[in-house]
This record gives structure tokens, sequence and C-alpha cells, in this order.
């Protein structure tokens, strides 16, 4: 485009002028200002130490939206997870007390981290489970490898792992007590303080199982 | 006073007092500074330092200092009767305290068991009066009946009996609050495995000041080793004895007996002081007053100065130039704020100031645009935000005491804070009448405006003194409290902005106060007789005023301390429904 429209000098300006803010004498003079300021320092100074000396402060989650002291001393005080928080994992229970793991390996196979170790184990004969499912005779979890990523609980058919503890891993002081044994993740209740869990599970032999029955076929 | 051992001694006293006052002052304003500092930004501040201790040994630190209060004034009601004409007073003095301390342990105690919850059944019970404020309102209507009644009993027999129930009832009201309270805290906390003792985060300075003396003292290998050590003496030195000319009492008035001071005179009268036997609250009695006062703030700066150059760092060197310019400019401002003081007074000796304020109006009154300068300069002069141009830390790392360590550190620091206690001690004497209280009196109190009296009493010469030295402390610790403020509200100057207000704006203002002050003090002095009595109208209406003040402020406190706090509750969330679940999360106590 050539530049025929545009007369030589200095380009005219176009838009609106920027406004100079109106600093009135009580700004410029700066001491109303100060004593302002000071007012907002000692109102915020009162309230918070009357409430803190008195112990009418927020509940730092419950009135978190009011103003005020809004602080957390960790560890002494702690913000409960959400329901969703993945925590430290837990092996759900049958009514019996046995896992409810049938050792399918679905959440080792599914887990980035590989921190899942699985020793399946073939239930006796005659027992009415044999041929059906196994059992986990080891099942070993890192929880310093755990990224708690929760990918074994969506992989898990059994609903025999789930991270619904609330409780996050501890900081230990050696590498060995990350390494959570059965009887530890069975040990853990869920956060309704139950090792069961809500899913109905359905037992080889009853009408409802889902799997083939083997008698009639 | 000839020099004796007594005189000896009593300097002694007097300069521990002084120091032990100043230091502790000092050390409690660091723990503000950090504390209080996170109040004002919606935080807790450091609050984790702590001494454990056995239940055993808390128990018995709640319960032994109770018995023996209880054992004090049991023997003050069983032993010390008191004479007829002070039956009355006796008896209001202790109805009111049965009734203040009963009220005051009943909140505690129902406060407490509010925020922790209910354990046994007299906390079930308490927890049954409902708010606690209803125990206050209680406590403050009963204190209105019993002065009522104390005010309406005349001289006759069952006057007398009246008399009698609330100087027993009263005393036996409070030697049982005062038990009760500690016995209920030493019950409370019988099942805690131990206590931690966190003194509200008191225990952080004393953590810190034991941490700094065990840092290793670090002194670079060019710097001079002698000036680097001597340098932070030298700071922390002028700091601490700028106190020894502030009064902080009337001068006490003792009998004599063989030219020896025997014991304490219990009433004294109004005007002149007692010429022998007279000891006054002020460490050195010096003619010169304000002016070693001077003198050892402008040693100050050699401090400074010989830091940052001994050093032997630019960053230092820098802090320690603009520390000696900054404190060279801002002295100048302070001396000639307080010419205009000095010749209002007429006396460079700061307890013939004071004496002059008690007689007419405090110096913030007569003199306000010197106190403004005053307080400027000497926030200015202690360095401090907004003016802590010399260890501006965006600028110079940490300014003239980059190269310090450990102990040395702390006590530039310490140094800092010592400036601001003294220097807050110096304008509560200058200024605000230092142990002069409105309408307080060497003989007791009297409520005057100009020729009219509204109210007399004669109060006992120790108990004047002892209320003065409590007004004189309050008032260094608001002036203290009030440097803070500004340090929590105000941000850093730039060094050019400091300069321009010290030599441009301060120092033509404070001109301007001397040549006013003498125009009107020539005035006045020229002026007939009845300009002088409408001069000391005013002086007594000033007096009123700050009578009215403190005690609207009193009001005004309570009141915002009981006023209920609402606050809205949500649960919006899964965390807050888990935390509503398990009866919230405040409640979880620190400790155990």
């Amino acid at each position: 485009m050539k530049n025929e429209t545009q007369p030589l000098g200095p380009k005219k300006v176009t838009g609106v002028a920027v406004v100079r803010p109106q600093r009135s004498a009580s700004v410029q003079t700066y001491i109303p200002e100060i004593a302002k300021g000071l007012g907002i320092t000692m109102k915020h100074f009162f309230q918070n130490t009357k409430e803190m000396v008195l112990g009418q402060r927020n509940d730092p989650v419950l009135e978190g939206i009011e103003d005020g002291i809004n602080c957390i001393s960790y560890p002494e005080q702690k913000r409960p997870y959400p329901a969703r928080f993945r925590g430290v994992h837990r092996l759900t229970q049958r009514d019996d007390g046995s896992p409810r793991c049938v050792a399918c390996l679905c959440c080792s196979t599914a887990c980035p981290a590989q921190c899942i170790h699985i020793e399946a184990g073939e239930y006796p004969e005659g027992d009415p489970r044999r041929g059906y499912e196994r059992f986990p005779q080891r099942f070993v979890i890192d929880e310093l490898r755990c990224i708690f990523c929760g990918f074994c609980v969506e992989a898990c058919p059994c609903d025999a792992i789930r991270m619904d503890t609330g409780v996050h891993a501890a900081p230990y002081d050696s590498r060995e007590q990350f390494i959570f044994e059965k009887d530890v993740l069975m040990g853990f209740p869920g956060r309704d303080g139950s090792h069961l869990t809500a899913n109905p599970r359905h037992e080889p032999g009853e009408s409802s199982h889902p799997g083939l029955d083997r008698e009639k076929h | 006073m000839p020099l004796t051992l007594l005189s000896f001694l009593l300097f002694f006293i007097k300069a521990f007092v002084v120091v032990m006052f100043a230091m502790n002052v000092a050390v409690v304003l660091t723990w503000v500074d950090r504390r209080q500092g996170a109040m004002i930004q919606d935080r807790i501040g450091p609050n984790r330092a702590v001494a454990w201790i056995p239940t055993t040994v808390a128990q018995a630190l709640a319960v032994l200092p109770a018995l023996a209060v209880a054992a004090g004034v049991f023997f003050v009601v069983l032993k010390l009767e008191p004479p007829p004409e002070v039956r009355g007073q006796r008896a209001m003095l202790f109805s009111q305290l049965g009734i203040l301390f009963t009220w005051l342990t009943g909140v505690v105690i129902a406060g407490r068991v509010q925020n922790r919850g209910v354990l046994s059944s007299f906390d079930a019970w308490i927890y049954s009066l409902g708010d606690p404020r209803r125990i206050f309102f209680a406590g403050l209507f009963a204190h209105f009946v019993a002065l009522f009644v104390g005010l309406t009993l005349n001289d006759s027999a069952f006057g007398e009996q009246v008399r009698d129930i609330g100087y027993g009832g009263g005393a036996g009201l409070l030697i049982f609050s005062i038990l009760a309270g500690a016995g209920y805290a030493a019950f409370s906390i019988r099942n805690e495995p131990r206590i931690g003792l966190r003194l509200a985060g008191l225990l952080h300075p004393a953590a810190d000041g034991l941490k700094t003396i065990f840092k290793e003292d670090f002194i670079p290998p060019e710097a001079d080793k002698f000036l680097h050590s001597l340098a932070p003496f030298i700071s922390f030195f002028p700091a601490l004895v700028v106190m020894a000319v502030i009064p902080f009492g009337d001068t006490l008035c003792f009998g004599l007996k063989d030219g020896q001071l025997s014991t304490l005179m219990s009433f004294v009268p109004r005007d002149g002081v007692c010429v022998e036997g007279a000891v006054k609250l002020q460490v050195v009695d010096l003619d010169v007053g304000l002016l070693y006062f001077f003198a050892l703030a402008g040693t100050g700066i050699v401090g400074a100065a010989l830091a940052g150059w001994r050093s032997n760092n630019k960053y230092s060197l820098l802090g320690g130039v603009r520390a000696a310019s900054q404190m060279v400019s801002y002295e100048v401002t302070m001396g000639l704020t307080l010419v205009g003081a000095v010749m209002v007074y007429g006396s460079l000796r700061v307890d013939k100031m004071i004496e002059w304020q008690q007689q007419h109006a405090w110096g913030i009154f007569v003199q306000p645009a010197a106190f403004f300068l005053f307080f400027t300069a000497s926030v200015a002069e202690s360095k401090r935000i907004p003016f802590d141009i010399p260890e501006g830390e965006s600028e110079i790392v940490a300014g003239y005491f980059t190269e310090y360590a450990g102990m040395k550190f702390a006590m530039f620091f310490f140094a800092e804070y010592i400036a601001v206690v003294t220097s807050a001690g110096l304008m509560s004497a200058i200024f605000l009448g230092g142990w002069d209280l409105p309408f307080l009196y060497r003989d007791g109190l009297h409520v005057a405006i100009g020729d009219t009296v509204l109210f007399d009493q004669l109060l006992p010469h120790v108990l004047v003194i002892v209320v003065g030295a409590l007004g004189f402390v309050l008032k260094t610790l608001t002036l203290c409290w009030l440097q803070l403020m500004i340090r929590w509200t105000l941000p850093r100057f730039r060094y050019d902005q400091l300069m321009r207000l010290g030599w441009r704006k301060l120092l033509p203002a404070s001109l301007g106060n001397v040549l006013a002050t003498g125009l009107i003090v020539l005035a006045i002095a020229s002026a007939g007789p009845g300009v002088g009595k409408f001069m000391d109208l005013l002086a007594d209406y000033t007096k009123a005023l700050v009578a009215l003040a403190g005690i609207g402020g009193f009001i005004a406190f309570v009141v915002f301390l009981v006023k209920p706090v609402h606050k809205r509750k949500t649960l919006s969330s899964s965390s807050a429904q888990f935390a509503a679940a398990a009866g919230g999360t405040r409640s979880v106590r620190m400790g155990a």
C-alpha cells in the first residue's frame, strides 16, 4: 500500500487521551492517606487478635468464606480430603474377612509405575471356588513408586482395590517401610470405617454370579 | 544527697530496672513485630516454639501461685483490721474485686468449654448457662448493684452490717474465684500426658536469642577484626543508655530518721516536692537532660557507619554511608523540633518538662506539630520501615550488617528495637506527660475545670506513684506499637525521597515550628493575666479531653470485645462435609 494518504511530518495522534489521575490534596500531602492505611491495618490487627485470643477465629474449612485468619496449623490441624481423594490403597474384604482380590493381575498390568506385585495362589482341591478364581498369596504395593493415578482402581473387576482411605502415605524414614504387604493393605478401612465395599459380591454357584456355570455346561 | 552506700545501691537498682525494661520490651517487640505483623495479614505467625513440662508441674504452676494470692488476701482480711474511716472504702474494694474475679473466671471457663467441648459434668452445667456474654453482663450488673449499695449506705447499724458483709463476702468471693479458676485449670489438664508451654509464641524470640548465641561468629578475612567486632557494641550501647535521663515515675518521698531514709511517706502534699528524703525515679539526674539524649543518639551513627566501613564489603559500605547520612539528616530535625518544646517548658531536664505538663497541659496539645515531626524523625532515626534504606535488602543485600552473623548481628537487630523503646519513652515523657495522668496529682485525684471542682479524693502516695509509673509504661508501649503499626503499613521510601523529605519538608517545618512557638510564647507572656487564666482553663479542658478519650476508648474496647460474631458456614465441598461431620477443624488443639 502506498503512503499517499498520509502527509509528511509527525503522525497525527488518534484516540482518546488518557486522563491524568486527579490527585486530591489529601493524596498529595500523603498524611491523610497514611492515616487511612493505618486505620485498615488496625482494623485487621484488632479483629484478628481478638478472634485469635478469644477462640472465635474462623473454622478454616467450614467458615473459610469469612474475613479473618483462615490458616491451617498443619499438622496439628488438617483439612479433610475431598471424597474422591486418592489416598493410600486398601484391599477390600469379603464377608468372611478374606480379600476380594482374585489375583487377576489387571491392576499390576494397568499400573504405569509398576509398583504392584502379586503372587497368585490356587484354591485347594474340593473348594467350590477352585477353577473359578484364584487368590493373592502375596499382594505388595510399593507406595514410594506409586504415582496415585488410580488406574489400578479403574482396572479392578472385583472392586478389590480402592484408594478411598482418605489418608495420604505417611512419611517414613526408610524405603522398606513403604512396601505395603497384603495384611497392611487389608488393615486400612475405607472413609466410612468399613473394610467391605458397597458393591455386592456374587459368589460362584449363586444364581446372580455372572460367570459361566461349569456344572451346567 | 551525698554519695553514700544507699545512693549507690539505689542507682544500681534504678539502672537495672531501666535496662531490664528496655531490653525486655525490645524482646517482646520482636515477638509483636512477627506475630501481630502476621495478624494484620490474616496469618497466625510464628507460634511453634514450645517447652514441654510434665502435667504435675503444670498443675503446680497453676495452683501454687493461686494459693499464695489467696493466702495473702486471707491474711490481709484477717490480720490487718482497717481503721474505721476507710472501712467503707475497703469493703467496696473487696466486693468489687470479688465480683470482678468471679465473673472473669466464669467467662474464661465458659469460653474454653464452648471452644473445646464439654468434658465433665461441671462443663455441662456451665455450658447450659449459654453464651459466656451472659456471665459478663451478670457481673456488670453485680458491679453496679454493689456500687449503688455502697454509695447509698449511711452510718446506721444496718449500714455497718451490710459493710461487714461486703467486706467479708467480697474477700471470700475473691479467694474462692481465684482458687476455683486455678483448680479448674489443674483439673481439666489431668489426663494430658504433658503440657506444651508456648506463651502465645513468646518463646520464639527466646529460642532465636539462644540460637544466635551459639551460631558461628564469622568475621570476613579481609575485615578489620577489632573495629568489625566493636561496631555492634557502639550501636547497641547508646540505644540502651539513653533511657537513663527519662524518669519513669514521680519523685518518691521517704521519711527521714537520723538523717537516713526510713519508711515511705503515706501521704504527701500536692505542691512542692519533698526536699529531704526524695528519691527520683530516674537513673541519672542530669541538668543537660535532652542534650545527653542527642549526644548518645549521635554516637549510634558511628556504630552503623563503622560496621559498613570495616566489613570490607561494598554493599556494607553503601549501607554504612546511607545510615550515616540518613541519621545525621534526621538528627537535625529531631533537635530543631525539640527546641520549640524546650522554649515552652523552659528547661532541658526531662523531669522538669513532665512537671510543667502536669501543671499545664500535655506537650502534644502545646506542640502538636513538634510531636508529629519528632515522631517521623525518630522512626527515621531508628532506621526502620519506611525509612530502612541503610539495610534495603532489595538493593544492597542487608546494608551495613551484611557481613555480620550470630550474636553480633542480633545486637544490631536488637539495638533497633531498643531504639524504638527509648524513643517511645522519650516521646511519652516530652509530649504525652510521662508519668502524669489527667487530674492525678501528688496527693490524689482532683478533677477540676478552672475553679469548678468536680471531684476530690486523697490517695496514698505509693498508689499515686505506682499508677503514674504504669501510665508511663502504657504510653511508652502504645507509642512502640504505633511505630510497629507504621512498619506494617507503609512501603519503603526511595533514597532521594528520604533525603528530600528530611531536608526540604521536615527541616523547614521544624524551623517554622520554632518561629511560631517563639512568637506565641512571647505573645502570651506579654499579654495580661486574663490570657494566662484563659490558657490555664484551656489546659484543664485538654486534661478532661484526655480523660474522656481514655474512658471512651476503654468502653469502646469492652464493647468491641463482647460484640457477637456471626460466621457463615459453607458446606459446598465434600471436604467441608467431612469436616462438619468431624465437628469442625478448628477444635483440634496444638500440643500433646
